[in-house]
């Protein structure tokens, strides 16, 4: 999968959890930024990973700060699966 | 409705609870604390971290009311449990108070200002019932007890035995009030996994801390209180929030599917309302 199609992924996700526009959201965007609380990111990698039918260790979702980590670890499982 | 299994279960968990707390963690803020062992040259910033924490354990009684009314009809153990935590919590605040007045760090007049100011806020329970409301007390207290923890080291670093002392025994009783609610989550689980899965996600995605909007300048005291403790997202997640899925046998896909449920379902009350 694309990274682009990974970031649009994670958009729209977030997007539906958090009932907010995050279609101008960037990769450099912190996470910390978005409004959107740590456990309700955790509900939109959750739902990354029900779509792309993979499972991320929960040690990999600890110290991540941009939206680009996260996509770094989510493209590393999707890799590797 | 709860099966008789149910009120037994929760019965004998308190019984141990209470039994261990009497043996192990009885203990008097005035008399055990190393008062002599204090550092009065130590910084402002753990004093106001002190005091941030009794900020929050001073909204005491609205825990208490909240608590009792949320598990009143729900079982005896929980009523019983909710009694004792008050006791046990009212002694963080003491033991707090006497740490601020004796450091010198703060006078009686405004320790009894600082009181007078917090009760013009009133903290109002998040969720509306037991079952909810002991999912929070055990993400809350175990994320009490992490600080506490963190913040007894930096009164060790800081050379204060004394407040080193009272957030050793404040963290103690955080932790046992953790496990007991966790305990009882677990029979909840047994009792209706799917239910309670579904408050796990519910409870998860709107926890928020008390004290947060309630104790005066809140947002600058938490500042310092990260800047020294060190507690931000990263330890909730790896100290509080996985490991206490992990011993409830709850992985987060569970709680996504669960969370899911809980938006489509929202979804359609809103669409039934527009509809109308």
């Amino acid at each position: 999968m694309e990274r682009t199609q990974l970031m649009e992924m994670f958009k729209a996700k977030a997007s539906e959890v958090a009932e907010k526009d995050f279609s101008a959201l960037e990769e450099s965007s912190v996470i910390a930024d978005m409004g959107v609380d740590s456990l309700a990111m955790l509900e939109v990698v959750g739902e990354m990973e029900r779509e792309l039918e993979v499972q991320i260790p929960d040690d990999n979702l600890v110290g991540i700060e941009t939206v680009s980590q996260l996509l770094d670890v989510v493209e590393k499982r999707v890799a590797g699966a | 409705m709860a099966t008789d299994e149910f009120h037994v279960k929760l019965y004998r968990k308190f019984q141990t609870f209470f039994q261990e707390a009497e043996k192990k963690r009885r203990w008097n803020p005035v008399e055990d604390i190393p008062w002599s062992d204090l550092n009065p040259d130590a910084p402002e910033s753990l004093a106001l971290c002190a005091e941030t924490f009794l900020g929050v354990e001073s909204y005491l009684p609205d825990y208490i009311r909240g608590g009792l009314e949320a598990v009143r009809a729900s079982s005896l153990a929980q009523r019983w449990f909710t009694a004792n935590w008050g006791y046990e919590e009212l002694k963080h605040s003491m033991a707090l108070t006497e740490y601020l007045l004796r450091s010198g760090k703060r006078t009686e007049e405004q320790m009894f200002d600082f009181q007078a100011k917090l009760m013009e806020e009133e903290w109002e329970r998040p969720f509306d019932t037991s079952r909810k409301m002991s999912i929070y007390g055990m993400f809350q207290e175990m994320a009490t007890f992490v600080i506490y923890v963190r913040h007894e080291k930096l009164a060790k670093d800081h050379n204060d035995k004394a407040l080193a002392a009272v957030y050793r025994f404040n963290a103690r009783d955080e932790i046992a009030h953790a496990r007991f609610y966790e305990d009882v989550t677990r029979v909840y689980l047994e009792e209706d996994r799917e239910g309670t899965v579904a408050d796990l996600a519910h409870v998860a995605k709107n926890f928020a801390m008390p004290g947060v909007g309630l104790v005066p300048d809140y947002d600058q005291r938490i500042e310092v209180m990260r800047d020294e403790g060190k507690m931000d997202r990263d330890v909730f997640l790896k100290k509080v929030y996985f490991p206490l899925l992990k011993r409830l046998d709850v992985s987060r896909q569970e709680l996504v599917a669960a969370a899911a449920a809980e938006r489509r379902a929202a979804k359609a009350a809103k669409d039934i309302e527009a509809a109308e």
